[in-house]
């Protein structure tokens, strides 16, 4: 039953009921209401329990600004701690109390108000230190934060990215924001209107003003109306503006996009201005019990009131130190709210704001110091601001108005710089730091025409203003009330984190007098409000305390996001199989339809691990994989390998300097190997560089590092060699490959067919020559990675699929199988190829790796030469490549630390990597160990958690060491 | 990829259509332009400004850089501009390099071709911005993508191998 619903008025539709349930309760409210109005409606007082304490608590503000009753949404709508003010009523929307058990009415955590004195700001920063934090950080954690995100994501829809570019963007749709976009679109700007709140006008949707002597939603029509046909202008309502960055980037979050199937959209807005018209905020007063329920902002009692008709009370007092109360209540006066008193903290309150409630006792010079009642208030004390005996005013509810706040978040994310305003007791924008501008409330104009004027001076940006429509208003006036020193009982500055006068008074005595270190010690201003009704009262706190001025005190860093943004809307679509990116071959639809583990092994290609047949294990799959390639025939997809071709007269040059060997001297249609270092001589890359042509060159990367390669190239030619003739173009997708390897490889070639010799001698290890191959034109590299004799052929990727398919039908009578990265791995271990990320990790040079001999004498210098010399120069030991044998036989994992003795010291080294060998039959592995290679033969020991594992050290080739295979 | 148009499915948010495309004939040329134009032999019309391009026929040349443009035309006409171009007997001063396979197209044209480009794609592609001749490289759902204009919306080119996850993403923005 909506008890407290007015019989006339509001912006809700009568006409369309909905039913909503509330901790399990069923109610109804009307299509416009958010669940705040509906609950006032409904009589509803006792909404939620406060953080620390769970004293009661009611609904405070009607906007972003509230910050005592948070909710956690069920079902569809799942989602925690959501301003009970900023959720938009629907039909069969469920909502809970968060921070309470088992209601907000019995709440078991009451109990905490019995020791309250124990629990004073910054309490657990002395508590629980003995014996150690961690015997209570489970029991901490568990009753840390409010509401619990939803479990699952939700049923239906999604979320979206977009970017957005505008001339103007403008935050708030008030009469400011309203006006300069109606200026600027006039213009022919490109304008980004964006607001809040679910329909346009901001304050005017509360207040009952005129503008051109009609009322104020009217003009906000007509404006709306006539934005709505600029085609230069995109207004966007439920949307906010939560983050202001470097450039002018904005960040909007839009809550109810026009397409059902997007939950929210975040938009990313480069703007080459942005105007903050993002209003003000009304603050709270600070006296005793100033948190228990039926104590209300002025302006939300005036928005329940008019916008929602709503009665939040029967019997009100009203707490001022500024004339805006006096409109508010006006407006409460003719919604039949009894107005028992004023309390005016000001000695003289102007006649102009008396004038507005004739026959309103006015107690001017006094303060509220308590208010009464257990679950909602009952009555306040009243006293002289000055001292004095008080007396009780029976009422059931506090309307209360500290002054205003000019909404500054914004601005200061923007880096703008803000000045304290004597007149209007407040901070205000200053110095931009970025193409930005504030207008309206947001930039102190506080009535009416003052902000329709800084609108359209914004929107017109110096250019010709137009007519500024006619207002009426109040003028403002206030003098500055940060808290009521004869308060009796707890008078919090921070409602949401329950952040009293006293809290502040005792972090200051402990020397955290900065307003930042209040702030961290005390919590105050923190939150999902981020203390919008109650900074400005820490801060006036801390000053009457030290006895400064505000200016002095300064405020704390505003910061993103103004209003609490969903993660889900942070992310767009970005998540399932898009959660990261991956890249794909023309092979890998075959490997998934023939079974393939793929995982994601660099650069973020997705390749298979192994092709697993019925009933193999993991082990047996990669064992059958390796025996295949050694004794028969293997093929893989080197695709992803990184490929670059080089054209210009100074490659040769070019490449010697970026290599360790010389590369210059290379015949046409040979191959040769070479390791890249950093400037600090250390090794960043390997790979193979094949000469096509007198200038004509491809290289081959990691997968891995190819990119960062190409920039190295890049960056070397463009600062250190810019005239040099080189130019770079990436080939890697335009060279797909398949490496047959083997010692039937020849043989499967052969079946293949090609118009290229592929003898020995015509073709020997690190030549190329380009064909055809199944009649595909092919280029055919001999290199190997596995050790074996190897032919890798490369084709377009148009003609890759084909060619794989046909390399596994001729290889059929040769045993031929598709081999994975683990079998490839093994087998490379096996040969103690180096891997980038294993033997190759950072802070090794080609000397520890046994690589010396790449270490070219002939050349002056080269990339990293001089820093090897240096080190080489050094008596310090270092990590040298070898390879283990673990005895006993046994597996050891990548990473185990080598120590002395297998004793607790540092280490001496560690495994890079240890496989199975199917030659051996055993494992074998490779290590980095300090001056590992004069220890060959010696025993050491790799530490782990579950025991020691001795390991014999040998040369770090298992196989084949003379090379003979891979040459045949 | 089956086209993604809005008319398939009303429910779907924008009014679209995507369509990947079949590769097409590219080389990736770099150099002096009087040198690249010398070469093939005046065969080349190259656009007037930076982030142009200038279409003939089925091709177009799209400036993606300093001295270094990509020539597009459709796959059928490849094997001609390769004999054209001649790209391993080119001077040492011009890189000529066939790069066809490198990269994989969409299409997304109609109404809300912008609000879709716009989902994944970080620049400013207001008609009074990207005009019909503008062509340039940029990110498209994070991935380094070429972007230029066609009747009725865009065309946008990523690294081939993220082909697969591009229209993953668009399907997505669809849905």
């Amino acid at each position: 039953m909506q008890t407290d619903r007015l019989d006339n008025g509001g912006r809700i539709d009568r006409t369309k009921t909905l039913n909503f349930t509330f901790n399990g309760r069923p109610y109804q409210g009307f299509e416009g209401d958010t669940l705040a109005s509906a609950l006032l409606a409904n009589g509803v007082r006792l909404t939620a329990r406060s953080f620390k304490y769970h004293r009661p608590r009611g609904i405070v503000g009607s906007g972003v600004e509230e910050p005592s009753t948070l909710v956690e949404l069920l079902g569809d709508d799942a989602s925690g701690n959501r301003p009970v003010t900023t959720v938009a009523l629907r039909e069969g929307l469920a909502a809970k109390s968060v921070n309470c058990w088992p209601s907000p009415e019995l709440d078991v955590g009451a109990i905490n108000q019995m020791f309250a004195r124990f629990l004073p700001a910054g309490f657990y920063y002395k508590t629980f230190k003995w014996p150690n934090w961690h015997l209570y950080e489970p029991f901490i954690r568990k009753a840390a934060g409010l509401a619990a995100a939803p479990a699952e994501p939700p049923k239906e829809g999604h979320f979206e990215n977009r970017y957005a570019h505008c001339d103007l963007l403008i935050a708030g749709a008030g009469p400011a924001g309203l006006m300069a976009a109606l200026v600027a679109g006039r213009a022919g700007q490109r304008v980004m209107l964006v607001d809040e709140g679910s329909e346009p006008g901001g304050s005017l949707l509360s207040r009952n003003l005129m503008i051109d002597g009609k009322p104020a939603m009217e003009w906000v029509r007509s404006v709306s109306a006539e934005l709505a046909g600029l085609s230069n202008v995109r207004h966007l309502q439920n949307a906010t503006v939560w983050g202001y960055r470097e450039h002018n980037f904005v960040m909007v979050n839009e809550r109810e996009p026009e397409q059902p199937s997007i939950l929210e959209r975040n938009w990313r807005v480069r703007a080459g201005q942005v105007l903050c018209a993002t209003g003000a905020i009304e603050r709270t007063l600070v006296f005793g019990n100033n948190d228990r329920p039926g104590v209300m902002l002025a302006s939300a009692v005036q928005t329940y009131v008019n916008r929602y008709a709503v009665r939040p009370g029967k019997r009100a007092v009203i707490f001022t130190n500024n004339n805006s109360a006096y409109a508010v209540a006006a407006d409460m006066q003719a919604s039949g709210i009894e107005i028992a008193a004023i309390v005016d903290s000001r000695e003289n309150p102007p006649e102009v704001a008396r004038a507005s409630v004739p026959g309103v006792e006015v107690l001017s010079g006094q303060v509220i110091t308590t208010t009464h009642g257990r679950r909602r208030v009952r009555a306040v004390t009243v006293a002289p601001a000055k001292g004095g005996t008080g007396r009780k005013i029976t009422c059931d509810l506090v309307t209360v108005s500290g002054g205003w706040n000019p909404a500054v978040h914004l601005w200061s994310q923007s880096r703008g710089t803000l000045a304290y305003d004597q007149a209007l007791s407040t901070f205000r924008p200053d110095k931009a730091a970025q193409s930005a501008a504030s207008a309206g409330a947001a930039d102190g104009h506080l009535v009416l025409a003052e902000a329709l004027r800084s609108g359209a001076e914004a929107g017109a940006n110096g250019g010709a203003l137009p007519d500024i429509p006619a207002s009426d208003d109040l003028d403002y006036a206030v003098d500055p009330l940060w808290q009521v020193e004869q308060a009796s009982g707890k008078a919090f500055l921070d409602m949401q984190n329950d952040v009293s006068v006293d809290d502040v008074h005792l972090a200051l005595r402990e020397g955290y007098d900065n307003v930042e270190h209040v702030k961290r010690y005390t919590t105050g201003g923190m939150g999902i409000d981020q203390g919008k009704v109650g900074n400005i009262n820490i801060i006036g706190t801390v000053a009457m305390q030290k006895g400064l001025p505000l200016d002095e005190v300064g405020t704390t860093t505003f910061r993103a996001p103004y209003t609490p943004v969903s993660f889900g809307a942070i992310g767009g679509i970005r998540e399932g199989s898009v959660a990261l990116p991956y890249r794909h071959t023309p092979v890998t639809a075959w490997n998934l339809a023939n079974g393939a583990f793929m995982y994601e092994s660099g650069a973020r290609w997705r390749r298979p691990g192994y092709f697993p047949r019925a009933g193999e294990a993991f082990q047996d799959t990669v064992n059958r994989e390796c025996r295949t390639v050694r004794n028969d025939v293997g093929v893989y997809d080197g695709s992803p390998l990184g490929t670059f071709e080089l054209k210009g007269r100074d490659v040769g040059r070019f490449l010697d300097h970026l290599y360790t060997n010389v590369m210059s001297n290379l015949k046409v249609g040979r191959a040769r190997y070479g390791l890249m270092l950093s400037d600090d001589g250390l090794v960043m890359d390997d790979g193979v560089a094949l000469r096509l042509s007198q200038d004509r060159w491809i290289i081959s990367t990691s997968t891995g590092h190819a990119d960062a390669i190409n920039g190295h190239m890049e960056e070397i030619l463009q600062t250190e060699f810019p005239d040099w003739n080189v130019f770079i173009t990436t080939v890697t997708s335009q060279w797909n490959n398949a490496t047959i390897c083997g010692p039937k490889a020849r043989e499967v070639m052969q079946a293949l067919g090609t118009d290229i010799d592929i003898s020995t001698e015509a073709l020997p290890f690190m030549a190329f020559a380009e064909g055809h191959v199944a009649d595909i034109p092919a280029r055919v590299v001999r290199v190997s990675f596995t050790g074996e004799l190897s032919f890798e052929v490369n084709v377009a990727p148009r003609d890759l699929l084909r060619l794989w398919q046909r390399i596994l039908e001729v290889g059929v009578p040769f045993g031929i199988a598709p081999i994975g990265s683990e079998a490839n791995h093994v087998l490379r271990v096996e040969k103690g190829f180096l891997s980038l990320g294993h033997e190759v990790d950072g802070p090794i040079d080609p000397f520890d790796l046994g690589l010396g001999w790449a270490m070219s004498k002939k050349k002056a210098d080269y990339l990293g030469k001089r820093s090897v010399a240096l080190r080489r120069a050094g008596t310090s030991n270092r990590r040298e490549l070898v390879g283990v044998i673990p005895e006993p036989d046994r597996m050891i994992p990548e990473g185990g630390p080598l120590t002395p003795g297998g004793e607790k010291k540092p280490t001496e080294g560690f495994v890079t990597a240890c496989v199975y060998s199917t030659v051996h039959d055993r494992w074998v592995g490779l290590a980095l160990l300090e001056n590992g290679h004069s220890r060959h033969g010696e025993t050491v020991h790799v530490r782990l958690n579950d025991g020691v594992i001795p390991a014999r050290v040998t040369p770090p080739i298992h196989y084949d060491a003379g090379g003979e295979r891979l040459r045949s | 990829m089956t086209p993604v148009v809005k008319g398939s499915d009303p429910d779907m948010p924008y009014d679209a259509r995507i369509d990947r495309l079949p590769i097409y004939a590219l080389f990736d040329l770099k150099g002096p332009k009087e040198a690249l134009a010398a070469w093939s032999k005046d065969t080349l019309e190259f656009p007037n400004g930076p982030s142009r391009l200038k279409r003939r026929g089925s091709a177009a040349l799209c400036h993606i850089g300093p001295n270094r443009w990509l020539l597009r035309d459709d796959l059928q006409n490849e094997a001609a501009l390769s004999e054209t171009l001649r790209p391993q007997d080119a001077p040492a001063e011009i890189s000529i390099v066939r790069v066809s396979d490198t990269q994989t197209f969409f299409r997304i044209t109609g109404p809300d071709a912008l609000e879709v480009m716009s989902i994944g794609c970080t620049l400013d592609l207001h008609a009074t911005v990207f005009g019909p001749d503008a062509v340039s490289y940029t990110e498209f759902f994070g991935i380094k993508a070429l972007v230029l204009r066609c009747e009725g919306g865009f065309e946008c080119a990523v690294e081939q191998s993220f082909g697969n996850m591009i229209e993953d993403f668009l399907t997505r923005a669809m849905a």
